[in-house]
């Protein structure tokens, strides 16, 4: 009688221990992106092909342009997904109109002559000029709509939220969600830029608005 | 109530024991919590990832866990056929005896080796896998990478060790300063006390002589096959030369000399005094090696104690101090000798344990003394056999062993055995001519008139001079010459200080007359009696000035040097101590005062012990042996009740009866004396005190320093004198002033 208690408990551990080995005969619901060292995190669907760091790391590797291998230097980690399986990683670097979705995340330090320069409009500014375009002070600036421009206040940093279409060089319209946020003692940059033909966009926009709203930066600890 | 059944034995049982429900469940009980905490930190390390996913992931990353839970599983599947069917137990039954079987074909010492191995393998095994987990190397590799963190580790685990041994540290180092001091470490030549410096001890230094000179050179015994002697007790009473004796050892001798406190062993906490101990004699291990012997004095050795009734019992008279009757209570003044002879073995034995440094000190000691002879050091003792080799056995440490001590009897009977304390020496009184070379040896130091025969005389009349009272006597005759303005001591100079020192300072009381006339016929009695039948000693001094303790006296000293003693000796003393209770019968009308009852107690004492104890009364057997063995005395009682009754009455008739006798017999001397008592006591009157040669002088009509004794044999003057006496008689009936004055010659 005295053990009954101790029987039931017993049972009621094992089952549910059975129960976890069970629902472990799976796979994971997504994949998960974590750069634990600088605590930066995000989600994406199953499917997507992630595109290394080694292999961005390399290609970067071969610029020649001015500053490119202190830039490499800082870089702490980079990865990028994609849906287009065929997708090389010189793509992910290149501004060209992607015709499937893709994301990149970009974590370096920021080098010291950019840690007093670099304002909202610096993170606005980093794909395109968006701000320049927009004030219509360039004759030579293709057509730019913008959708959203939001502050993020994350708990490792705080930056600047940016949805916007513009005329890439190719001739397509390309819609590009980028996320930059410093943080918060200036020393690191996180950068999430997703992008898209604008048609392939609308068409993939609830799973690229689920990745982007996961990217979470909580900062080194 | 069922009667309980008891448990069927290992070999009866067909199938294994019934597994308890915990004993079945807690690996995989273990094994569920640690997925969960595996599980746990995942979700904790990355925000985003759901329990799902992470139950999955780890699932999937920790296959380890999964195998590990099925092998468990399996395992109690096959306990559990086990329990259920005798054919499955039987066949595993089997199989774990031929595995045993197998096993125990090697040799017990040879598995007990391998499984060290083994163990030991595993353990460098298991390391290396949980380093290689940690460092996400291979396992190998990571054994090699380990020891380098342990390196940049180090100062973290200095601080933690620091910290734990912080409050030890402190304890050692109070410890370390507790145990310093008390011990003071001569070299030749510090001192220089040389043995010349040492007189009237002949005996003693000769023999200390031949000590040290085994220990300068220890080749002369240790090549015949003995050893040198490690101990030397000297004992004997106080004053008599031997802390100057060790100090003359060592200005004689060239090897150090440590001279040991008697209070170094006493401390508060328990335990200093045993590193005392073991740090003494490490110093003195060094000294020995370094200096090819030591010398180590301990004064006041009974400062050490003892540890109570030995096995032997009756410890004070089985040592071998007290291997005779002749125990060390014959350095006392005869007279207190005897009276303390008896009580002397009771308070020996009786005073029990303890005193001295106590808790475990002497035990440490005695250790030390004559302790194992075991190799010693660090290096000698781990790091030679390290290297494979046998400690050295330690070196002949040659350290003589010096003590000193007034109360032998007070010594631990284990500190005083041979390989201890290998020789004893009784520093007794100093012998006639010793005491005249120290006589001569202060007087040197001093401007003084007195001639060698004079200086063997004040030999002769200070028996029991030890150094100490030597140099007293004189230092206080020499205040005596420059209080009277001289700077050089004359003979009466020696003599005042001598009676200052025995009989302190008179008290300066005036008697009246008749009392006076009382003290004085009471001490002649005395005198003349010891004149006349004691002949074994010479009256030193009679005297009438009151003291602290007395109201007159008269002391005699032994002529000479003598070792034993006589009935006849005995009854003289006897027949002086009850000469004042005869005499003053005699000469006050069978009247007597108190002051008879210290003679009459000694007179008691000696008669005792002469009935009793020294075969000197009417019977042979000894009291007390009687008393110890609980047997009536002759002539006693036997009855079980009365025996003790009847024996002291049988033995206090006899000692009574003795007295009565003797009394009688003094009563007829004085009586035959009469003249002479009274003339005695007239010059006592007269002249208050005098000394022993006066006393002749009175006696035999002859001048003496002080009294001149012609008068007293002058029938004229006889008769003026009992007239005297007739007048204080009355005057002392009548508490009156005596009708005339002293006659004076």
């Amino acid at each position: 009688m005295k053990f009954q208690g101790l029987r039931r408990s017993v049972i009621a551990i094992e089952l549910i221990a059975l129960a976890i080995l069970l629902a472990a005969c799976g796979k994971p619901s997504q994949q998960y992106a974590t750069d634990k060292a600088d605590g930066v995190y995000f989600t994406v669907p199953l499917g997507w092909t992630k595109i290394p760091t080694l292999a961005i790391n390399s290609v970067e590797a071969k610029s020649t342009s001015a500053g490119a291998a202190d830039r490499l230097a800082a870089v702490h980690w980079q990865v990028a997904y994609t849906l287009d399986k065929s997708l090389k990683a010189e793509q992910v670097l290149s501004l060209k109109t992607p015709a499937k979705p893709v994301v990149y995340v970009r974590v370096r330090s920021l080098l010291p002559d950019e840690i007093n320069a670099v304002s909202y409009n610096t993170l606005r500014n980093l794909v395109v000029p968006i701000t320049t375009w927009a004030s219509g002070s360039d004759p030579t600036a293709p057509a730019l709509s913008i959708a959203d421009d939001a502050e993020v206040v994350e708990k490792g940093g705080r930056g600047i939220q940016t949805q916007y279409t513009f005329r890439a060089a190719d001739g397509l319209d390309q819609t590009i969600v980028q996320a930059a946020l410093m943080s918060n003692d200036h020393s690191t940059m996180y950068i999430m830029i997703a992008r898209c033909s604008s048609t392939c966009f609308t068409a993939h926009s609830k799973e690229i608005a689920k990745i982007v709203k996961s990217f979470t930066v909580r900062g080194p600890k | 109530m069922s009667q309980l059944d008891s448990r069927p034995r290992d070999s009866d049982r067909k199938t294994r024991v019934h597994l308890s429900l915990f004993d079945r469940s807690k690996f995989l009980l273990l094994f569920g919590l640690v997925f969960l905490i595996l599980v746990w930190a995942s979700l904790a390390n990355d925000p985003l990832l759901s329990l799902s996913d992470a139950v999955i992931t780890e699932f999937n990353a920790r296959s380890w866990i999964i195998a590990l839970t099925g092998i468990e599983i399996v395992r109690q599947i096959h306990f559990f056929f086990a329990e259920k069917a005798a054919g499955y137990h039987k066949i595993w039954q089997r199989y774990f005896a031929f595995v045993d079987k197998t096993v125990h074909r090697i040799s017990d010492w040879n598995r007990y080796r391998l499984s060290r191995a083994i163990k030991a393998l595993l353990m460098v095994a298991l390391l290396a896998v949980v380093l290689g987990a940690i460092y996400k190397e291979t396992p190998i590799k990571a054994l090699f990478l380990a020891p380098q963190a342990l390196w940049s580790a180090l100062p973290m685990l200095g601080q933690l060790a620091f910290a734990v041994v912080f409050i030890v540290i402190q304890f050692f180092a109070m410890f370390w300063f507790l145990s310093r001091g008390g011990i003071d470490t001569y070299f030749p030549d510090d001192i220089r006390t040389r043995f010349t410096d040492v007189w009237g001890q002949d005996h003693v230094l000769n023999r200390i002589r031949e000590n040290l000179m085994f220990l300068e050179s220890p080749e002369a015994i240790e090549e015949h096959g003995g050893y040198v002697p490690g101990g030397i007790l000297l004992w004997g009473p106080p004053g008599t030369g031997k802390t100057l004796m060790a100090e003359s050892m060592a200005g004689e001798t060239g090897k150090p000399f440590v001279f040991v406190d008697p209070g170094a062993f006493n401390n508060m906490f328990f335990g200093v005094g045993v590193l005392k101990v073991k740090s003494l004699f490490r110093k003195l291990r060094k000294l020995a090696l370094r200096y090819g012997g030591v010398v180590v004095f301990f004064d006041e050795a009974d400062s050490l104690g003892n540890r109570g009734i030995t096995t032997t019992g009756s410890r004070a008279s089985e040592s071998s101090i007290f291997g005779s009757q002749c125990h060390g209570g014959n350095y006392l003044s005869k007279a207190g000798a005897n009276i303390v002879f008896q009580d002397q073995f009771v308070a020996g034995t009786a005073m029990g344990g303890g005193g001295g440094g106590g808790m475990g000190t002497l035990q440490a000691l005695l250790t030390e003394l004559s302790g194992l002879k075991k190799p010693r050091g660090f290096f000698n003792r781990v790091l030679r056999r390290t290297l494979g080799m046998r400690p050295k056995n330690p070196p002949k440490y040659r350290i003589l062993v010096v003590m000193a001590t007034n109360l032998p009897e007070a010594l631990d009977e284990a500190l005083l055995r041979p390989g201890r304390i290998d020789r004893m020496y009784r520093v007794g009184y100093p012998s006639k001519a010793g005491r005249i070379r120290t006589y001569e040896g202060y007087l040197e130091k001093v401007s003084h008139s007195l001639t060698q025969d004079e200086i063997e005389k004040l030999a002769t009349i200070t028996p029991y001079a030890t150094g100490a009272t030597i140099k007293d006597t004189i230092n206080e005759a020499l205040i005596m010459a420059i209080r009277h303005g001289r700077t050089s001591i004359t003979w009466a100079d020696v003599i005042k200080a001598k009676q200052l020192k025995d009989l302190g300072p008179a008290e300066d009381v005036e008697y009246i007359e008749r009392e006076r006339h009382a003290v004085a016929v009471h001490e002649a009695c005395h005198g003349t009696m010891a004149y006349l039948v004691r002949h074994h000693m010479a009256i030193d001094l009679a005297t009438i000035e009151k003291g602290s303790d007395y109201l007159g006296m008269v002391a005699s000293i032994p002529p000479d040097d003598q070792f034993t003693r006589w009935r006849t000796e005995y009854e003289s003393d006897i027949l002086v101590s009850l000469a004042s209770l005869a005499g003053e019968r005699i000469f006050f009308d069978g009247d007597n005062s108190s002051g008879v009852s210290g003679d009459l107690e000694s007179a008691t004492t000696i008669a005792s012990f002469m009935e009793g104890h020294w075969g000197m009364g009417s019977t042979v057997s000894s009291h007390a042996s009687n008393r110890r063995n609980d047997i009536g005395a002759p002539g006693g009682g036997k009855g079980k009740d009365d025996g003790v009754r009847e024996l002291r009455m049988a033995l206090a008739d006899r000692i009574e009866e003795n007295l009565g006798g003797l009394l009688a017999k003094a009563e007829d001397i004085l009586r035959k004396n009469r003249d002479d008592v009274l003339a005695l006591a007239h010059a006592l009157e007269i002249h208050k005190t005098i000394s022993g040669e006066d006393v002749d002088a009175v006696m035999q009509g002859v001048i003496g320093p002080l009294v001149d004794g012609r008068p007293y044999k002058d029938q004229q003057n006889r008769e003026a004198i009992e007239r005297y006496h007739e007048a204080a008689l009355k005057a002392h009936k009548g508490h009156q002033k005596p009708d005339i004055e002293i006659p004076r010659f």
